[in-house]
């Protein structure tokens, strides 16, 4: 009886009043821009008068619009360096900053601080390291004879250069993630590889690799999401050039809605990010069922 | 009871009729509220000792400034939601590269009616910038109050000048005379085959560019057929920029000085000589102080160029043609653009529409540099204004964040030696008329 009394107030309305302010945060800030943003992909917009339907134009325009599918061509390539850059630096810095020696938290604040680094800081202070001629590296380099490329400058590099940036800004949070994952890791399976004669390089590949397994799951899918997000170091340092080479969809969203107020046709590219962001992401929870099964 | 109900309602009714005349009476006799939008966060102080002493002098009239930063499209962003909702402040800034597609779209109120009830304007104000704002907008009409115009000009070193013992630029200097002097000024200073002053940078930029086609009597748009057409004149400016860097080798690339930022190299005295906006006769005034003397001139006519054409725009505000105060916003523009600023309202090198503060001594300030030469923006009120603006702009010329892009992307190539002008024009003619297409 006094168990009862207890939730007297309880009744089917409760649980919706509870969550009505979540409910209405989500429809307001996420549902409905979503839908909003599907319907304007369809409109011509200029943000000064009304939208006008166009059907499918904004989609058949981009499909086949050259410059898309080297902009496309751009987003998967940098989704491709920056998670397996970040990945692989990552896991590289938590081994090295994984020691119990004197000093240590120095280094992995150090390495840290990019991350918290303000996006346009990192992009000018490495266009001014990277920049021919007047550059800090190019400067160093001339001094034992190399003459160094144009690292920003030349479309065949500058992806690559602007995506080593965003990996090296961002490799100290990862590094923090398999830091995590390495002290999970039991010190008497460790013990046990080295009691059972397995070589460091063994016990890496052998050992400590495949038991970081959910971690680098984990690390695969926040990075996949991070490597779309790369609009402020091309803001910063290429905008876009030389000649569309660091143009990607997050930065071509940008351009055509607020520098040449096409918000229906940015709307569409917004949409294709989604399924090429969705697709990847669902790709990624089907390798999960091959890979990051926790061992036996 | 039916009676006294009718009497009640009767009474009720009107009462109701006497408070609805005395609120219209009273919203006729108010205050006027007008909303007023600018874009330059540095002026917020200003803005509200002019708002001060308007209201002091105008007691019906209550303003309201907001100011937004032009950064990341912030302001017209927000200026284009209050468009589309018919909504706009009654008085706001805009700029030239969008003043055609808003007059298009009915978002800027015709002015001439305002205009040609005030015989005295043009005693006051510019009339070439009045003329200018109606070819960048493309209309028949006026569509905003210019309160300002930005030229494009030639900055000179004159300690370089004088180490190498040549004549300052004047009005009168061709091409040529430009080149020799660039040759001269390119010098290797400690011989270790490093350049260390180069005689002239080219940005690339429209405010550069753009400067030297128009002084060739280049013309980059048909403004019938509305399609890019870049006349002979417009090319051999395009390739004597080129020729610069690329033959003469007295102005390094744009990817070779890209370490450096774009604004901090003439006060570094690494170049000679460079063509931007005006408005850089601020910026040199603060960074550069008495390092070396510098001075201005108009950019060299090329061999088709006439003299005294100006390549720039007008800075202009405009009335929104939703106000219901039309009248009191018209007042008001005229004193924000005239009489109730000063010079401390523009930066140097920007020239004010309002003739009073152009021919004032302070304009030519000869306390600092560049002393006498801002006689330059005095003589280009008589000048013949030119300019590239037509819908699109941004995106078929380059511009902000899209500046790799479009006409700047292609002339940056072309001055980095990767393509030339002449592989590159079939295919920057295809894509820049491709968007023109949209709009015309």
């Amino acid at each position: 009886m006094a168990e009862k009394q207890k939730f007297k107030w309880h009744s089917w309305a409760t649980p919706w009043v509870l969550i009505f302010p979540t409910l209405v945060g989500l429809v307001v800030f996420r549902l409905i821009p979503i839908v909003s943003s599907l319907v304007l992909s369809f409109t011509k917009w200029n943000l000064i008068t009304d939208p006008k339907f166009l059907g499918l134009k904004n989609y058949v325009d981009l499909f086949t619009d050259p410059d898309f599918w080297k902009i496309l061509g751009n987003t998967l390539k940098i989704t491709v360096g920056y998670v397996a850059g970040s990945m692989v630096f990552g896991l590289l810095l938590a081994l090295l900053v994984n020691n119990k020696i004197r000093g240590m938290n120095f280094f992995r604040a150090a390495i840290y601080m990019p991350v918290i680094t303000s996006s346009v800081a990192v992009g000018i202070v490495w266009t001014r390291i990277l920049g021919p001629k007047y550059g800090i590296l190019d400067f160093l380099l001339k001094k034992i004879g190399i003459t160094a490329p144009y690292w920003l400058q030349d479309p065949k590099l500058a992806l690559w250069t602007l995506t080593f940036v965003q990996v090296w800004k961002m490799a100290g949070y990862y590094m923090i993630l398999f830091l995590a994952g390495l002290q999970s890791i039991s010190h008497e399976v460790i013990e046990a590889s080295i009691v059972d004669g397995a070589t460091p390089t063994q016990r890496l590949f052998r050992v400590t690799i495949p038991m970081l397994a959910p971690t680098s799951f984990f690390v695969l899918t926040v990075a996949i999401m991070d490597a779309f997000k790369n609009f402020e170091l091309i803001y910063a340092m290429t905008m876009g050039g030389p000649q569309n080479a660091t143009n990607t969809l997050v930065y071509s969203v940008y351009l055509n809605a607020f520098s040449y107020n096409r918000v229906g046709y940015a709307e569409s590219i917004a949409w294709v990010l989604m399924v090429v962001v969705g697709a990847l992401t669902i790709l990624n929870f089907f390798i999960k069922k091959y890979w990051a099964q926790p061992l036996e | 009871m039916r009676k006294l109900l009718v009497i009640a309602l009767m009474t009720i009714l009107a009462f109701s009729a006497f408070a609805q005349g005395a609120s219209e009476k009273k919203a006729e006799e108010g205050p006027i509220t007008l909303e007023w939008w600018t874009w330059d966060t540095g002026m917020i102080e200003q803005n509200q000792s002019i708002i001060a002493q308007y209201e002091a002098t105008h007691p019906n009239v209550k303003i309201n400034n907001t100011v937004i930063a032009t950064d990341g499209g912030a302001y017209k962003t927000q200026l284009s939601v209050l468009a589309q909702q018919k909504a706009l402040p009654n008085v706001f800034m805009l700029s030239s590269g969008d003043i055609e597609e808003w007059a298009s779209n009915g978002l800027c109120r015709k002015l001439d009616d305002l205009v040609a009830s005030d015989p005295d304007i043009y005693k006051k104000f510019y009339e070439s910038m009045f003329t200018s704002l109606k070819d960048v907008a493309k209309t028949d009409y006026l569509p905003g109050f210019p309160f300002a115009y930005v030229s494009c000009d030639l900055f000179y070193n004159k300690d370089a000048f004088d180490a190498a013992g040549l004549e300052y630029p004047n009005e009168n200097w061709t091409w040529d005379d430009f080149l020799a002097a660039a040759k001269a000024l390119t010098i290797d200073k400690n011989g270790d085959g490093e350049i260390d002053q180069w005689g002239y940078y080219g940005y690339g930029r429209y405010a550069e560019a753009q400067a030297w086609i128009f002084a060739n009597g280049g013309v980059l748009t048909n403004n019938t057929t509305h399609t890019f057409e870049p006349n002979q004149n417009a090319l051999d400016a395009i390739q004597f920029m080129s020729d610069l860097v690329n033959v003469y080798k007295v102005a390094p690339s744009p990817k070779d000085m890209s370490a450096i930022k774009y604004k901090t190299i003439f006060p570094n005295q690494i170049v000679a000589m460079f063509v931007d906006g005006g408005w850089f006769a601020d910026d040199f005034r603060k960074n550069i102080g008495d390092k070396f003397q510098w001075g201005i001139t108009r950019v060299p006519v090329g061999p088709n160029g006439q003299a005294k054409v100006t390549y720039g725009w007008p800075d202009s505000y405009v009335i929104s043609p939703f106000t219901e105060h039309a009248q009191a916003a018209w007042e008001f523009t005229k004193y924000i653009a005239g009489e109730g600023i000063g010079l401390d309202q523009f930066m140097a090198g920007k020239m004010p529409a309002y003739k009073a503060l152009v021919e004032s001594d302070a304009f030519v300030d000869m306390t600092q540099q560049p002393y006498g030469d801002m006689q330059l923006f005095r003589d280009h009120a008589s000048d013949t204004f030119v300019t590239s603006y037509t819908q699109g702009w941004s995106e078929w010329v380059g511009y902000g964040a899209a500046e790799s892009m479009g006409l700047n992307g292609a002339i940056d190539s072309i001055l980095n030696g990767e393509t030339t002008l002449a592989e590159v024009l079939p295919s920057l003619t295809e894509s820049i008329n491709k968007i023109l297409s949209r709009y015309y």
